[in-house]
């Protein structure tokens, strides 16, 4: 893999994808202890995957990801990166192949986003257009202007550096990226939409990501797989999201994945893909009586008004269906009203916000798709297909 | 050595005395005669230039040393301490002890003033270098590490830029100080304005005196303008931040 020659043409910028990574017996003891950092830790990560590394703090997920651009050397076993063994060659040069994002971010304040982005390629010695080609396509990547450019990183909020910091570790097209809590300093509204961000990008730049969180629910967001490790640098589990929440290993995987986590569960698929129930569907003008028969024996004992485009407007009350045709206006809008894209675990909190039983749900052009009811959610929590959710339920791409 | 033997420059020449302005400003004594600096204004070119002189040889002299210092003690923090020691040590010196210590070395002059000096800039330029660099975020050094910087590479391209504001204040009051401190040159036989003061001291006649003390201040904030301008030049995010 020709790493940090991108391909300038590519409108992504990064059509290089990821290599796979093997952690082979790794462990880690520090001088003066006899306590293992990391005790005999393997893992394989595909090409392309995101690999979730969670704990408690002290339980070696940071030592064990810092070993792989040896920030933190190894006392034994190997990592490989493809078929190269990181042992191989100078610290320095390996580390300019591997992206790096820390939690504190670390932009460097005396220079310029511009440069900061451009660390790792002038390092390489690429020249002036390529390097300013290159900044320009990452700042389109991360959402960020052309202005940005000449602009200090104290002049940025948090959540915006944050996404330099993104950029600045995938500016040569490392095949592999480490990232330590890197959305761990930022409020939770804006956490959420970098995480939402970071996961469209993975979709299209296929990294293959190690990813530290002592947070089990950003692991699960983020993690294509997860390895749950506990003190004393010891692997209790690495598995798949569901399969963490639907078996895990041991009592402490249990406890640390929380009494919680059927619920957590429902993150892992979106509400267009339970089956929704069938609300009696009505326009304007439509003579009501077929309608009340309709609710009387419907799944939903409400009927939904819908404009020419199959668009809900609203709830049909009974006052509404008393006259001889459905009114142009219904009693009440059609609230809440649920996308289809967003996953079961917010639906049901959209639905306890509201107070409501049921939540009308469109699919992608807002067109009326079905109804959600708290009843289909414990149905899916109970059922073998809640349990059999394969992964990824939630397709990344489209989050 | 007699301590007249330092005054050797201290002779007044009937020449000190011309007032052509005619307003008999001399005669009565006063503070300041205008007359008489517009007169002798040429007198003070030779000294100011020799002032110029002695400061830039010891700040630029003074600045390769404890900069010197400062990067190795960076690297490795053992030495911080001991290097404080003897800077601070230099710096308690009195300026004068350190001329008659010197003499038998390096003899009566420039040479031995501009020697005292730089010892006197060391402390404050190394102190200040030292903190700049501590001061460098941990996340920073992390980050740069992580990315690949060599050890040399994060030196210089990320310590020394981020310790500038720093390195530039400690320059700045070395700078002024060793402004200050050059008038004592002059017992060294380094010149400078110290030997118009000198001159002055030896009898009532004011004039000279605040026209040598002036050009003095005049020069420190001259330099002191001139290097805020350069930290502000070498530092442009610490005014963009925020």
């Amino acid at each position: 893999m020709p790493v940090g020659d991108p391909d300038p043409e590519s409108s992504a910028g990064s059509g290089a994808g990821g290599s796979p990574v093997r952690y082979e017996n790794v462990s880690k003891q520090y001088p003066g202890s006899d306590a293992f950092a990391v005790h005999d830790l393997s893992l394989e990560i595909p090409a392309g995957e995101i690999c979730v590394l969670v704990g408690p703090s002290g339980c070696g997920k940071t030592t064990a990801m810092r070993m792989a651009n040896r920030t933190v050397e190894m006392t034994s076993g190997d990592i490989l990166i493809g078929e190269r063994s990181v042992r191989d060659g100078d610290p320095a040069k390996l580390r300019r192949e591997i992206g790096y994002v820390i939690q504190q971010i670390g932009l460097f304040p005396h220079r310029t986003i511009a440069e900061n982005i451009g660390t790792v390629p002038s390092l390489l010695g690429w020249d002036k257009g390529r390097i300013r080609e290159r900044v320009s396509t990452l700042l389109e990547l991360i959402s960020l202007g052309p202005e940005f450019a000449d602009r200090y990183p104290g002049q940025l909020s948090g959540g915006q550096q944050q996404r330099v910091g993104v950029a600045r570790a995938l500016a040569v097209d490392p095949p592999v990226m480490l990232m330590d809590e890197p959305f761990g300093a930022i409020d939770p509204i804006n956490r959420s939409r970098l995480q939402n961000e970071f996961l469209r990008l993975q979709a299209e730049i296929r990294k293959t990501v190690l990813f530290v969180t002592h947070d089990v629910d950003e692991a699960i967001k983020m993690g294509d797989r997860i390895a749950v490790m506990k003190k004393g640098g010891e692997l209790a589990q690495f598995a798949t999201p569901t399969e963490l929440l639907m078996e895990p290993a041991d009592q402490f995987v249990e406890d640390f994945v929380g009494a919680d986590r059927a619920l957590k569960r429902l993150a892992l698929i979106r509400v267009k893909n339970v089956h929704l129930w069938k609300a009696p569907v009505a326009r304007a003008g439509d003579p009501t009586v077929p309608v009340r028969a309709a609710v009387e024996s419907a799944e939903v004992p409400h009927a939904v008004m819908v404009d020419a485009e199959n668009r809900p407007l609203g709830w049909l009350s009974a006052r509404d269906l008393s006259g001889d045709v459905v009114p142009e206006v219904p009693d009440s809008a059609a609230e809440p009203l649920l996308d289809g894209e967003i996953t079961l675990r917010d639906g049901l909190a959209s639905l306890l916000a509201s107070g409501s039983r049921y939540a009308v749900v469109t699919d992608g052009r807002g067109r009326l798709d079905g109804v959600l009811s708290i009843e289909i959610i414990s149905e899916f929590l109970s059922s073998e297909e809640g349990s059999q959710v394969s992964i990824p339920a939630v397709d990344r791409a489209g989050i | 050595m007699p301590a007249s033997d330092l005054f050797l420059l201290a002779e007044v020449s009937e020449d000190f005395f011309r007032d052509r302005s005619g307003g008999g400003c001399i005669r009565e004594n006063r503070l300041f005669c205008p007359g008489w600096v517009a007169d002798n204004a040429d007198r003070y070119v030779d000294p100011t230039l020799q002032h110029i002189v002695l400061v830039v040889s010891a700040v630029v002299a003074g600045f390769l040393i404890a900069f010197s210092l400062a990067v190795l003690a960076h690297r490795h923090r053992w030495l911080s301490s001991p290097f404080l020691a003897a800077t601070g040590v230099l710096y308690t010196i009195p300026s004068i002890s350190f001329f008659f210590l010197l003499l038998p070395i390096t003899g009566r002059g420039a040479v031995t003033a501009i020697i005292a000096l730089t010892a006197f800039t060391l402390q404050i330029i190394f102190r200040n270098m030292v903190t700049g660099l501590r001061n460098v975020p941990g996340e920073v050094t992390e980050a740069a590490r992580g990315i690949g910087l060599t050890r040399k590479q994060l030196l210089w391209q990320v310590e020394i830029p981020l310790a500038m504001p720093e390195i530039i204040a400690g320059l700045r009051i070395a700078t002024v100080s060793t402004v200050a401190l050059a008038t004592l040159a002059v017992f060294a036989n380094g010149g400078g304005l110290g030997t118009e003061i000198v001159v002055g001291s030896n009898i009532t006649f004011k004039t000279g005196i605040i026209v040598a003390g002036s050009i003095a201040v005049l020069m420190a904030i001259l330099f002191d303008a001139l290097l805020l301008l350069a930290g502000r030049m070498l530092a442009p995010w610490t005014r963009a931040a925020g």
